[in-house]
């Protein structure tokens, strides 16, 4: 939990007021880029791409963080201030913006195939959809980074991510390496 | 109604969801075409009340998304049936630009055919040629919240517009001829767990809908909008305040559901008045029309939490029931609840059929069907609602009721069914309903979890056992006696729909790409089509300067995982 990013990103809002941006949006969207990447790659490996996820999943995360459904330190000052237009006018502006290619490696067949079993067993395609980009408030997986899928999977598996009772209840059918390979998998996508 | 994929044992990998499809990432719009005017028949494209209401005798058009307000998906033309069906062949085939689950009905009016496909694009076609006329592709909102596949079941037709349902839960109204936007209105909010996918259904200047989100603690309802302005007429609320009913104890059949009535009875005292804001009660599919009484009759789903009734004690009224209104006003006339405070999701979603039926007595009255996913066709009196006979079972039973545990309890049939929201069909000359079947045997599991705030809401999980064998089937029923009078066996659990005709036949397809017709009196299996990808929606019939033509989407399935695809064929006799 980069404690140093905490007091980084609560610098940058400060700066952020500055009337050194013409669009409001773009001033509020500067301050994710400390964190979330200036050209939508992360700055740290276990925090999450969201240039290019979709719009309503954006959303409803930002949402939930204000909400405290949803436990970040970091995120947790940024959320603070937002309004629903505010975190709709941020997710929408963020969708917009092209996916970022991490040329994470492909998964080995072998992984990929244990991979299917376990997807097909854990109906992820279900909800997460054709390719794994999801659509509207369910969360693209396909070539997000792996660390951050893993940490995020087992945070829902402890229950440290409580915003989806479901997704928790489902990883917990898991084990901890099945959960390391779904990672690597969808990372590779 | 979640809708369990049967994952398990589905032979399609999971490679096959590595499949890309551009709808999510494209900016839709309008693309407004050329218009060419209605062949053959001059400006006919107007759909009068007059049109629709006769639509079951219309041997040229395909009206209604179950072919005519009584719902019976029995066609009037003959050109095609068994004596040469064999040499049916494809048309055409027209793709869609959405690779993704097609549950369509296509809808023909005078040589126009209108479909949809998942994410709601809709697309206007030449119905002799495949041609095609417009394409609409809905510029979804962001907020999108649904269980099961991001399916569309097709359009309304009244007057001069196209009517269409969207996953973020709009009514959009469109022109007819062009494709435009007339108007759009919010049916619910996405955010709390509304999305429509079902076909609306368009009677009497009135544009009714139901809604989706029974998974995610919605109040369901079914809503009247006027077809002109789009101004909100009447709703019900498939949910009353009073939700605690006669506190039952056996299903509609007579089999004990194991409540326990004394405790249920405490927790009503302290939770009951709150109950019906989140009690779930999502319509699935369209209402059965009967403009004789002025009546509609529509089936309502599940309660949420799906698993768990620890939180919703009392009957949970009007869910898993068949239901009747007043057309004008939405007022409740009757209702008939097949299972009380369900908790395996054994909903009530096939739509309804009105037909002729014998009572108890042998005497022939007016009737409504309904398929259940426990795998029971129930027959009922159109006049109170009350069941007059429940068919055969058409899939194995067994272990029923056992209460969900934490570990998982086995019962049959799982909670896909039976029947799903795949419609019947019936050959009122002969009695016979056609209903279509899932064998997919499951766990069923409860964990109690709170109000997640419009998020999926199960209260616990169904499993599929990878272990068991799973199949699926056709079943003919005689609703005048409930006995079966055949049964197809079918490789995979079916879902989609089935046709029925006056040329003695019936068709349906698979979730392998099979699209067969079938002798509609024996069952025996006449012709067969390989589509190339799983044929899961309900196909139609319709007649173009003299020729018959059979259509149906091959799209695959989302909620089953059949193979994905963007076709819409038609089918004829060669000259
Ligand atoms: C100080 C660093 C930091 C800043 C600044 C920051 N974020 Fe984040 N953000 C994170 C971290 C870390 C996570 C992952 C949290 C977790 O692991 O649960 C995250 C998660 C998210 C998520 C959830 C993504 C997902 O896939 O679930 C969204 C959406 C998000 N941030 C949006 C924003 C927006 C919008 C801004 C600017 C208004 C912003 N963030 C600013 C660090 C930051
Ligand atoms: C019933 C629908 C559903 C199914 C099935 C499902 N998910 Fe999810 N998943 C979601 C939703 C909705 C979210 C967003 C969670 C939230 O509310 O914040 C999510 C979130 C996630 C996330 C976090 C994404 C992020 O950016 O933080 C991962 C990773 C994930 N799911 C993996 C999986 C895997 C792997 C499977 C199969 C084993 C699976 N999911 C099955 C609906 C589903």
């Amino acid at each position: 939990m980069g404690r140093g990013k905490g007091t980084l990103a609560l610098l940058l809002v400060s700066a952020g007021a500055a009337p050194s941006f013409a669009d409001p949006i773009e001033d509020k969207a500067a301050i994710c880029s400390a964190c979330h990447g200036e050209n939508g790659i992360p700055n740290d490996k276990a925090i999450p791409i969201i240039w290019g996820q979709n719009e309503g999943y954006i959303y409803i995360e930002l949402r939930d963080m204000k909400k405290g459904a949803r436990k970040n330190d970091q995120m947790a000052p940024i959320v603070e201030n937002l309004e629903r237009d505010d975190m709709m006018a941020l997710a929408a502006y963020f969708a917009a913006k092209p996916w970022p290619n991490l040329d994470q490696p492909r998964a080995a067949p072998a992984d990929a195939n244990h991979f299917a079993v376990m997807a097909n067993s854990g109906q992820c395609g279900a909800c997460h959809q054709s390719g794994f980009k999801g659509a509207g408030t369910q969360p693209r997986l396909a070539g997000q980074t792996y660390e951050y899928l893993l940490k995020t999977m087992l945070d829902f598996r402890s229950g440290a991510r409580a915003n989806n009772d479901w997704m928790t209840s489902l990883l917990k059918t898991f084990s901890e390496d099945d959960i390391k390979q779904m990672a690597r998998v969808l990372a590779g996508l | 109604m979640l809708k369990k994929l049967g994952l398990a044992v589905a032979c399609i990998g999971a490679i096959g969801l590595f499949a890309s499809y551009g709808a999510a990432d494209e900016k839709p719009e309008v693309n407004k075409k050329e218009i060419k005017p209605a062949m053959l028949f001059g400006d006919m494209s107007l759909v009068t009340q007059d049109l629709l209401n006769r639509a079951g005798d219309d041997g040229n058009n395909f009206l209604h998304t179950n072919g005519n307000y009584l719902q019976t998906r029995y066609y009037p033309a003959r050109q095609i049936n068994v004596s040469n069906v064999s040499r049916l062949r494809p048309a055409w085939i027209f793709q869609t630009d959405v690779i993704d689950s097609l549950e369509t009905s296509p809808i023909v009016v005078n040589g126009t055919m209108y479909v949809t496909t998942s994410f709601d694009h809709v697309f206007a076609l030449n119905a002799r040629t495949g041609e095609e006329i417009w394409a609409y592709r809905h510029k979804m909102g962001p907020i999108t919240t649904y269980c099961c596949g991001p399916n569309n079941r097709g359009v309304a037709v009244y007057g001069d517009m196209v009517y269409l349902a969207t996953l973020d839960s709009k009514l959009v109204a469109l022109d007819a001829k062009t494709g435009e936007v007339k108007w759009t209105k919010e049916i619910a909010d996405p955010e709390k767990g509304y999305s429509e996918t079902m076909a609306p259904t368009a009677v009497k200047g009135m544009i009714l809908i139901g809604t989706n989100g029974g998974e995610y603690g919605i109040r369901g309802f079914v809503k009247a909008f006027d077809a002109k302005t789009g101004d909100l007429k009447w709703t019900f609320y498939t949910i009353p305040e009073d939700t605690k009913g006669v506190w039952a104890t056996t299903d509609a059949t007579g089999r004990d559901m194991h409540r326990d009535i004394e405790a249920e009875k405490a927790a009503y005292q302290k939770l009951g008045p709150d109950l019906y804001q989140k009690l779930g009660g999502g319509v699935w599919q369209n209402p059965a029309v009967d403009l004789e009484t002025n009546r509609i009759y529509f089936v309502v789903g599940n309660p949420s939490p799906d698993l768990d009734g620890s939180i919703r004690p009392g009957d949970n009224l009007y869910t898993d029931s068949l239901v009747s209104l007043d057309l004008d006003t939405g007022k409740y006339i009757c209702h008939f609840q097949y299972i009380a405070h369900d908790v395996w999701d054994l909903d009530a979603v096939s739509p309804t059929i009105i037909t002729q039926v014998a009572d108890k007595d042998g005497k022939m009255i007016k009737g409504v069907l309904h398929a259940g996913k426990t795998g029971h066709v129930y027959v009922h009196d159109a006049k109170d609602c009350s069941l007059i006979r429940y068919s055969e079972a058409m899939v194995p039973q067994e272990n029923m009721w056992v209460l969900p545990t934490k570990d998982g309890a086995r019962m049959l049939p799982g909670a896909n069914g039976g029947v799903e929201w795949s419609p019947m069909a019936i050959d009122p000359h002969a009695g016979l309903a056609y209903a279509i079947n899932l064998h997919q045997p499951m766990t069923y599991h409860v964990e109690s979890t709170k109000y997640p705030d419009g998020k999926l809401w199960l209260g616990g999980a169904f499993k599929v056992i990878p272990t068991e064998e799973q199949w699926g089937n056709i079943t003919a029923v005689n609703y005048n006696t409930g006995k079966i009078q055949w049964q197809v066996k079918t490789q995979q659990p079916m879902i989609g729909g089935i046709l029925a005709t006056a040329g003695g036949l019936v068709f349906a397809g698979e979730g392998n790409g099979h699209f067969k017709a079938y002798d509609s009196q024996t069952g025996s299996a006449l012709w067969d089509f390989q589509a190339g990808a799983g044929v899961n929606a309900p196909p139609s019939s319709y007649t173009v300067e003299g020729k018959q033509y059979i259509v149906v989407g091959a799209g695959g399935n989302t909620q089953i995982d059949y193979k994905r695809g963007n076709s819409i064929i038609a089918f004829s006799l060669p000259d």
